[in-house]
């Protein structure tokens, strides 16, 4: 019996499995492979590396895969043509977006241009008012002549949006059977199936990039599930969802905007899973890949989720605004590429631009000039240069030699200053992104723990952790692979969202019982076509509260069942605290209850990971070799090199070491001590020694 | 001072300082009560020197970007060092003094200190949506001198050392309209800068006070060059430029540009109004800063450095330059007249930048009345969104807010409903004539409030709703801002400016705001293009003919 999940990222498709053992259901082995993501047949990587892996598909209970075949098709614009309907007065929603324009200065400004050209967008008449009340009947006359229109245009795939169907999905349900039953050609995404929050511009944007991605995504995960019918594969298989969960492919292809972040999430997830198998509940995961860093912050173990997603959205642009369920991460574009630049005034720069993987980091010898993070971690020799990508790849030192030369001269720094500053530069900018989800946040890193994984994360997460007094940093085993790795742990998760606005007062509490109560049947509803039984399923509340008048709320977790006063008591101090925690006062003005989210999860049997075989070998046995390191303000160290499949559970050493694999290079400073536990995960601590 | 400082430290400082900026923006948006704050995002964030000169900002406006120095100089002249501690924090709103737009705009500030040295402020400038005066909401077009448009606060302490000097807060409090509102407000901005305060701290505690303090220098020093850099490129020489406004009146300046100066001469403009309709010195000042950064470079680098080589000259007592006790109320349709004229007149030096005219007015829109599903009084201020110039480079951008507002966000119809209590019946982009050319000016928008309660009220000051957004290379003129007032009995009024004008269920209250200026003789629009504007519905086939000269 074997356990698979598949992640294709935008350079490689990676492969993890556990085989698990019949007689004691625990997990032997953990393996991995990797192959070249191949576009636009993504499937085709995917067998690859099942192929490269050996394994027998007939043989898995268990598919996860994660993918990037969404968010791609949407930035190449790539989608179907879609058309949209809305409510009569706000075909222009869409384009007018929110007026904002972040690049200040530029009174030549251009906004993100709409998913749906005007030509395309319908409106219907007929209206609901913010409590769900109908006011004016649908009006759907002209719907003949609408989807004549779309026809002429080639429209494949529709996407409804009306005012205020978070309050009452009628309307909306309507016009879809409409379409559905007499044009079922057309792919239909109504507004309320993906979300049932407020705000029109923000919806109807979610769902106009839904419609765009369907018909592309349902291909896909039908050619996907037809491959793995011919290899007998026999098991359900899942998707990873952006909300921390996986979803089977039947649910994801009504939605298919779900997966939009599939591979970042479940590399937090993974984070929050080691947690759990060590006892680490407050973490701070980090993942360092090519291009960027991405960080999220789990506390008491639950990975943070927000609905205030935006793509494309950065200091010059406005964005695009995706109204789901998406794992709070901050990104920056900082990662082993990102390309180190100095301007007209003399100023060291790192990212966002990024080598990519063509040229890719000069170090790799494809007539690359840019100097780029990896190059400076080569060149202090933090990374191996006689052990380049695992000894794939001659590192190129002369050419190192050569453009950091150029970069110095620019500078007036030596070139290991150069070097230096490159590092120290890239940290920084990753030590903000940490703050923002951090301290900016009222939590003290000092309470953290930093789980750091990707291509980097070893790399840079000590020297951040010194920066920000986190007292210790886990480097997980399968570090390179471990998105692929949090997948095999997830469960299936729905959420289920509702702006509903209720003041906290005993007045509200029937309201606010019966919502969740309603939320609740419509949670075993759904599940209930996925053949799940009722008392798998586990609930987890929560709900946005703010001070009356207030825009921005903060999410609390509330109990289950039926609430009085006393837990309308005990509801109201969480928020107050919580509150005060994350903004530094708090009010005695009243409090108000503006959406719901139940979060139910499905648990999916597991297996119990097998610790690391002991031989008894010594740790002095899993030093590989000494090289000198440049260490930054400790200066040139001999440090010892441990090779990482040869460390064994209770080893100990201290810094200056590099613990070294095919994929991974983890910097252990001067003073820093590593434990290796029962997994084979490094802990280092990183507190200064007085 | 440190004997040789590291170029990658000072980096690594100034982009925390802008973090810190940004950290405080943050803090302020989450927590403020009023949506003018964090929806409209009519506030801004930022951290000076020690003697006020602005390091880094952090902003939802451009116009709020070089405002906060102003009120911590005007704290350094009122107060001895030896009355500023750690943990005091300032507030002024007075335009006169250091509070630069109106009362509205409360700034607060903090001294930070490392040790016993103080080595900069944090600060804070927000709109709150009620310190009392004439009218709900502070601003009246009726006003006629600053004492009725709301409490003045003239460089005060709020905090000692920490602590709320309570009095103070209770006379702010209780001379607001929405007490709740206000202590809110007045909250979150102090959370903002508090943040900023301990941030800061922590960068000077790391880095060393003489560093921190060496690197802010040269991180003005950088702003400066780049200005200077930029200026360079310009051609050297004075320009004038004229403009009317919608009263008749005609406004006027002179921009001298050397390799080192950018002088903008507003002299001989005229006197001040009798109304509201004034902006201070300080607030000119910020409406040639943003003229200047938007034709000299783009880039967000904004500190004192940056603005050096501009200077601007007013006549005292002129509109630009007001003496107390002058109301001002609509400063921010003053202000937008004299950037707007800046831009005018400067903006072809750079045929990168230029463009054509645009709707170029806050549109400030003001409604109240009571919520007819809570019973609880409701206040609406908002600017709108409408059409920009377009500039040889291709047709203008629709539907934005105004060159003064930036990373601003309207408010969305269904929050509008829910909140207000008033239905929003449509918001499309606005289709009257104005702004065809070669490349078209950006589409404003029609919007509909249709009203629900019995005693609401509306008031509006927009500008450009006589003289229209101009255009250039023989494009068409822009269109009007204003709004109609739809009666029950189907009865139009129309307004630009209006001060509590009564409303009945049933009314409906339309806002146009303006297409921008278009550029280039329209004949000379591309087939294609026309083509496309039909298909889309952005013009008529009889407008196609019209102006375009589209035949079939």
């Amino acid at each position: 019996m074997i356990r698979v999940a598949t992640d294709v990222g935008g350079t490689f498709t990676d492969l993890v499995y556990f085989e698990i053992d019949k007689k004691t259901k625990k997990a032997k082995k953990i393996s991995n492979a990797k192959s070249d993501t191949t576009p636009p047949n993504y499937e085709k990587g995917v067998f690859k590396a099942i192929k490269k892996s050996g394994i027998n598909i007939a043989e898995a209970i268990f598919f996860a895969h994660g993918t990037t075949v969404i968010i791609n098709s949407i930035t190449e614009r790539k989608g179907s043509v879609t058309a949209l309907i809305t409510t009569k007065g706000f075909r222009d929603s869409l384009e007018i977006a929110r007026g904002d324009r972040p690049d200040f200065f530029n009174l030549r400004y251009k906004k993100p241009e709409p998913f749906v050209p005007r030509y395309l967008r319908a409106e219907v008449p007929g209206r609901i008012d913010f409590l769900g009340k109908e006011i004016e009947k649908l009006d759907s006359k002209n719907l003949n002549t609408i989807i004549k229109t779309f026809k002429k245009h080639k429209v494949k795939s529709i996407a409804v949006c009306l005012l205020h169907a978070y309050a009452n999905p009628k309307h909306e349900q309507l016009i879809a059977k409409a379409i559905n039953k007499k044009w079922p050609e057309f792919e239909v995404v109504t507004s309320n199936e993906l979300t049932r929050e407020w705000r029109e511009y923000e919806r109807t944007n979610t769902t106009a990039l839904c419609a765009y991605v369907k018909p592309i995504a349902k291909n896909y995960l039908d050619r996907l599930y037809t491959e793995l019918k011919k290899f007998k594969f026999r098991g359900n298989p899942y998707v990873m969802q952006s909300n921390g969960g996986i979803d089977t492919f039947d649910s994801t292809k009504k939605t298919p905007l779900t997966i939009i972040e599939s591979g970042p999430t479940s590399g937090v997830l993974g984070a929050a899973e080691i947690g759990k198998l060590i006892g680490v509940k407050d973490i701070i995961a980090l993942d360092i890949g090519g291009t960027t860093a991405k960080c999220s912050l789990i506390e008491n173990g639950n990975v943070k989720i927000n609905t205030n997603y935006w793509i494309e959205k950065n200091r010059t642009s406005a964005g695009y605004p995706v109204m789901l369920p998406v794992v709070d991460i901050v990104e920056i574009g900082n990662g082993g590429g990102s390309i180190a630049w100095v301007d007209d005034y003399k100023k060291l720069h790192v990212g966002p631009q990024s080598a990519g993987a063509s040229p890719g980091p000069v170090s790799y010898g494809k007539q690359g000039k840019n100097i780029t993070t990896t190059d400076a971690n080569l060149y202090t020799r933090r990374i191996n240069p006689s052990y380049f990508c695992g000894g794939e790849i001659n590192a190129d030192i002369k050419s190192v030699d050569k453009y950091l030369t150029a970069l110095s001269k620019k500078l007036k720094l030596s070139k290991m200053e150069t070097a230096r500053g490159i590092i120290r530069i890239a940290n920084n900018n990753m030590t903000n992104a940490l703050k923002l989800i951090s301290v900016n946040k009222g939590h003290d890193p000092r309470d953290f723990t930093l789980v750091a994984f990707g291509g980097g994360g070893g790399m840079h997460a000590t020297s951040l952790a010194m920066e920000l007094n986190i007292p210790k940093v886990i480097i997980p085993i399968n570090s390179s692979v471990f998105s692929a790795w949090g997948m095999l742990m997830s469960d299936l998760r729905r959420d289920f969202i509702l702006t509903k606005l209720n003041k906290m007062n005993l007045e509200s509490l029937k309201s606010i019982n019966e919502t969740f109560s309603n939320i609740e049947s419509k949670a075993i509803a759904n599940f209930k076509k996925e053949k799940l039984q009722k008392n798998k399923i586990q609930f987890q509340r929560f709900a946005s509260l703010r001070y009356l008048g207030q825009d921005h709320s903060v999410e609390v977790p509330l109990p289950n069942g039926k609430y009085g006063k006393n837990e309308l008591n005990k509801i109201l101090s969480t928020f107050h605290n919580q509150y005060e925690k994350e903004f530094t006062y708090k009010l005695d003005n009243p409090v108000e209850l503006i959406q719901f989210h139940l979060v139910a999860i499905a648990k999916i049997e597991k297996p119990k990971l097998e610790k690391r075989l002991k031989t008894g070998r010594k740790t002095k046995d899993a030093i590989k070799s000494r090289r000198k390191v440049d260490f930054d303000q400790f200066g040139d160290r001999i440090s010892d090199i441990y090779d990482f499949d040869l460390l064994e559970p209770k080893m100990t050493f201290s810094g200056p070491a590099i613990v070294e694999d095919a994929s991974t290079t983890v910097v252990i400073f001067p003073g820093q001590k590593c434990t290796v536990d029962d997994y084979a995960n490094l802990h280092i601590n990183t507190k200064k020694k007085k | 001072m440190p004997k040789k400082i590291d170029p990658i430290t000072v980096e690594i400082i100034q982009s925390s300082l802008q973090a810190a900026c940004d950290e405080m923006f943050i803090a302020m948006r989450k927590t403020a009560m009023s949506s003018i704050i964090y929806e409209v995002l009519d506030f801004g964030t930022a951290v000076t020197d020690s003697n006020g000169n602005i390091a880094a900002s952090g902003a939802g406006i451009p116009a709020f970007i070089a405002m906060c120095d102003k009120a911590v100089q005007a704290v350094l002249n009122k107060f001895d060092d030896k009355e500023i501690k750690p943990g005091d924090i300032f507030a002024t709103n007075d335009p006169y003094n250091g509070g630069v737009t109106h009362l509205n705009d409360v700034i607060v500030v903090m001294p930070v200190f490392s040790g016993k040295k103080r080595i900069a402020w944090t600060a804070n400038i927000a709109h709150w949506p009620d310190l009392g005066g004439m009218a709900p909401g502070g601003i009246s077009a009726d006003a006629t001198e600053i004492f009725q448009e709301g409490l003045q606060l003239p460089v005060i302490k709020m905090f000692n050392q920490g602590k709320p000097i309570q009095s103070v807060i209770d006379i702010i409090i209780s001379n607001s309209r929405v007490p709740q509102y206000t202590k809110g407000d007045m909250w979150a901005a102090i959370a903002s800068i508090r943040v900023g305060e301990k941030r800061i701290r922590d960068i000077a505690e790391k880095y060393g006070r003489e560093t921190f303090e060496k690197s802010v220098e040269l991180f003005m020093e950088y702003g400066e060059k780049s200005s200077l850099d930029a200026l360079r490129k310009l051609k050297n020489g004075t320009y004038y430029g004229e403009d009317i406004l919608d009263n008749g009146e005609k406004i006027q300046v002179k921009v001298t540009i050397t390799n080192k100066e950018f002088i903008v001469d507003l002299r001989n403009n005229p006197k001040q109004d009798s109304g509201p309709n004034n902006a201070s010195y300080d607030g000119t000042v910020v409406s040639a800063q943003m003229a200047f950064k938007g034709v000299t470079s783009s880039d967000f680098i904004c500190n004192a450095g940056t603005f050096r080589p501009l200077k601007v000259i007013c006549d005292e007592g002129s509109m630009f330059n007001p003496t107390r006790p002058a109301a001002q109320g609509i400063y921010y349709e003053t202000d937008i007249r004299s950037y707007d004229l800046i831009w005018k007149t400067i903006s072809h030096l750079n045929p990168d930048k230029s463009t054509a005219g645009s709707f170029a007015s806050i549109c400030g829109t003001f409604m109240g009345g009571t919520h007819p599903d809570t019973n609880e009084p409701f206040i609406i201020i908002e600017p709108q969104i409408g059409g920009w110039g377009a500039s040889a480079a291709g047709d203008g951008m629709s539907a934005n807010f105004s060159a003064f507002h930036g990373d601003t966000f309207n408010t969305p119809a269904e929050i509008h409903e829910a909140r207000h209590g008033l239905y929003v019946d449509q918001m499309r982009l606005n289709n009257q004539e104005g702004g065809e050319g070669k490349y078209n000016g950006g589409k404003g928008i029609i919007m509909d409030y249709r009203v629900r309660s019995k005693n609401a009220w509306v008031s509006v000051a927009y500008t450009r709703s006589k003289t229209l957004p101009w255009s250039l290379k023989n494009g068409r003129e822009g269109s009007a801002n204003y709004i109609e007032v739809i009666r029950k009995n189907k009865k139009i009024e129309k307004y630009s400016v209006v001060t509590g004008l009564g409303l009945e269920p049933g009314d409906i209250v339309r806002i146009y705001t303006g297409n921008g200026g278009g550029f280039g003789d329209p004949k000379k629009r591309s087939k294609e293009l026309i083509k496309n504007d039909l298909l889309n519905e952005y013009i008529t086939k009889a407008q196609a003919k019209k102006y375009f000269g589209f035949k079939k």
